[in-house]
């Protein structure tokens, strides 16, 4: 009988086996770097991150306090080469530590947008019954244009950087949830999960140990768009009043603070908003490249 | 044949609604399994043939109750287990288990072979991790593969090694019967062999029972006991092998069998070629559900549906004609 498996008793396979794979963390991540934008976006994140995390020690100035003495100073001035604003705050410092909040604000409203995302579409892709339901109210979200919505919640919760996230992660539910559904309704049908089935393994057990990672490449690249669409909105929110108040260095809120001051010091407006700029077009690149790494078709079976 | 019977069908109905429009009203039924009756008994190899679409994957699957029965009475063991809920029927789980067709899509790309085979062992027992461990390793060597295939991923097999963990992975538990879903019809052919091999042998040493799907004539006369056709879910013939192939009664039987390709050139016999295409079965033609493209069907055969009768011991056909 041995000589008929596999595997002769000398070790050497019958069958033909397919050649060995390189780790598959590590070709997704030669594939992002081999994309020119993708690295550009991964570069200023990377930027951004260590201005967040190091703040303290790049800047001189404390970004709230007050200096009447230079106020408006131009860029390139002494001791404040982005200049300061109407107070006289260092601008370096306020961008430095505006990167925090920044970053602070996309990841926690992305990671508790993503977490009820997932939650609603793995219930909605595997339980029909679910599906139908669930699927109505998304509509009924999308419905709503997003920033009337997180506008719409923060008129109810109250004006502050926490009520922020709260709303752009509820509005990121709906997305999410979709995408998530989308992989699970694919998933859900394979012959795996049947064997799964077979073997008595529970629904949640199915869903979180075996679906939900087979389905983590969608849920990454939107992630990383999220991140994007999320740190423009906490900006959009706080220039209207809605989310940072001062004197905290928001960059949103710091732009809507330097318009009266746009024809005699425009830097305080432009600095903020090249720095909005740039890490939302970061988070976008960053989003597309993985999105062409991850692609499933370029996954060997 | 006094044998013990391991599982027993009575009359078992599967049905799948067809939804359609706004509503999600249900405009009409296909008929996947409909109304069989059956006795499987302990150690043999019941082989189910027929055509793609005649419900033989759907009564596998409702054999195992991984889909319930719309009607009928199911019994494994002595149990009635056709309305058990998913939490009574977890004792029943580790007894039956199912082989299937696809190799690639049946293990989790993302999950390593050692684990695959331990979580039936993580649901089913008391072992800890060592324990399980040494199971698996047992298992991996008694489906001729490897102790180090086992921190490796499905993508690093071939087709036939899959199919091999499949096995184990539906061995795990020791199982007295497991559904064969045409185990080896996506594998090259020197690979369908081994594998062919290995279920017979693993057979032998556990005494398991196989429900055996295939619509593959050559292997079912290789390695079945009794053989079932099946046709539009209905069961049209049911024989021991060698009576099945030395005498079939169904003209169904007849022509699937006229179909198998003859090594000998010089014993030519003729080939009963089927007109018409099968019908659908969320229509299924009224009567004998094959008079549409039965040579032989009769008037009666268009208006009353066959019974299923013993033409011989442990020969039964649903057929007017015979």
């Amino acid at each position: 009988m041995a000589m008929d498996t596999a595997v002769s008793t000398g070790g050497v396979p019958v069958e033909a086996p397919s050649p060995e794979q390189p780790k598959r963390l590590a070709s997704t991540w030669k594939r992002v770097i081999k994309n020119r934008l993708a690295l550009v976006g991964l570069i200023i994140i990377g930027m951004q991150v260590i201005m967040a995390v190091f703040a303290p020690l790049i800047t001189t100035y404390d970004p709230a306090v007050l200096d009447l003495s230079v106020k408006e100073l131009p860029p390139g001035s002494k001791g404040h080469w982005l200049g300061t604003d109407e107070y006289g705050r260092d601008m370096w410092s306020r961008i430095v530590y505006g990167a925090r909040i920044s970053l602070v604000m996309g990841i926690s409203s992305v990671a508790l947008g993503l977490i009820g995302g997932v939650a609603l579409g793995l219930l909605a892709g595997y339980y029909r019954w679910l599906d139908g339901l669930l699927m109505r109210v998304v509509d009924l979200m999308f419905a709503f244009p997003g920033i009337l919505l997180a506008m719409l919640i923060i008129a109810m919760l109250g004006t502050s950087l926490v009520n922020v996230v709260i709303a752009i992660s509820i509005w990121s539910i709906p997305s999410c949830a979709r995408i998530v559904r989308g992989s699970v309704l694919s998933l859900k049908n394979r012959e795996f999960v049947m064997a799964l089935r077979s073997i008595g393994a529970s629904d949640i057990r199915i869903m979180l140990k075996h679906i939900l990672p087979n389905c983590t490449a969608p849920i990454i690249v939107f992630g990383t768009m999220r991140m994007a669409t999320a740190i423009l909105s906490t900006s959009a929110l706080s220039f209207l009043g809605l989310g940072a108040q001062p004197p905290t260095p928001e960059w949103g809120a710091m732009i809507a603070a330097g318009r009266d001051f746009m024809w005699t010091s425009p830097h305080m407006t432009v600095i903020p908003g090249i720095a909005i700029m740039l890490v939302v077009f970061a988070f976008n690149v960053l989003g597309d490249g993985l999105r062409d790494a991850l692609d499933p078709n370029m996954e060997t079976r | 044949m006094p044998e013990k019977v391991l599982a027993k069908l009575e009359n078992v109905k599967k049905y799948y609604p067809v939804r359609r429009g706004l509503l999600n009203r249900v405009a009409g039924q296909v008929k996947a399994v409909d109304g069989v009756s059956l006795v499987l008994h302990n150690r043999e190899t019941l082989g189910v043939v027929g055509e793609s679409g005649c419900g033989k994957s759907t009564l596998g699957r409702t054999l195992l109750r991984l889909e319930k029965p719309t009607e009928g009475r199911l019994y494994f063991n002595g149990t009635d287990i056709s309305s058990l809920s998913a939490r009574a029927l977890q004792p029943f789980r580790n007894k039956m288990q199912m082989i299937f067709q696809d190799p690639f899509a049946s293990l989790n790309p993302r999950q390593r072979i050692g684990d695959a085979l331990e979580e039936p062992l993580v649901i089913h027992t008391q072992l800890n991790r060592e324990e399980r461990r040494e199971r698996v390793m047992g298992l991996l060597e008694e489906v001729g593969l490897r102790r180090d295939h086992y921190d490796r991923l499905p993508h690093e097999f071939s087709g036939g090694q899959r199919q091999r963990i499949g096995i184990a992975r539906a061995l795990a538990l020791n199982p007295s019967l497991i559904v064969c879903d045409e185990p080896v019809s996506a594998l090259d052919v020197s690979v369908q062999a081994q594998v062919l091999k290995l279920l017979q042998s693993l057979q032998e040493k556990h005494g398991l029972t196989y429900f055996f799907i295939s619509h593959d004539l050559g292997v079912v006369r290789h390695l079945c006991d009794r053989v079932l056709i099946m046709y539009l879910g209905q069961t049209m013939e049911l024989a021991p092998v060698k009576e099945l192939y030395k005498n079939p009664v169904h003209p169904y039987t007849e022509a699937l069998l006229s179909a198998i390709p003859r090594p000998v050139p010089g014993r030519k016999r003729e080939r009963i070629i089927l007109s018409g295409d099968l019908p659908s079965p969320a229509k299924p033609p009224k009567g004998c559900p094959f008079h549409t493209r039965c040579p032989e069907a009769m008037t009666v055969c268009k208006e009353i549906r066959p019974e299923w009768k013993e033409v011989a011991p442990g020969h039964q056909v649903a057929c007017h004609v015979r």
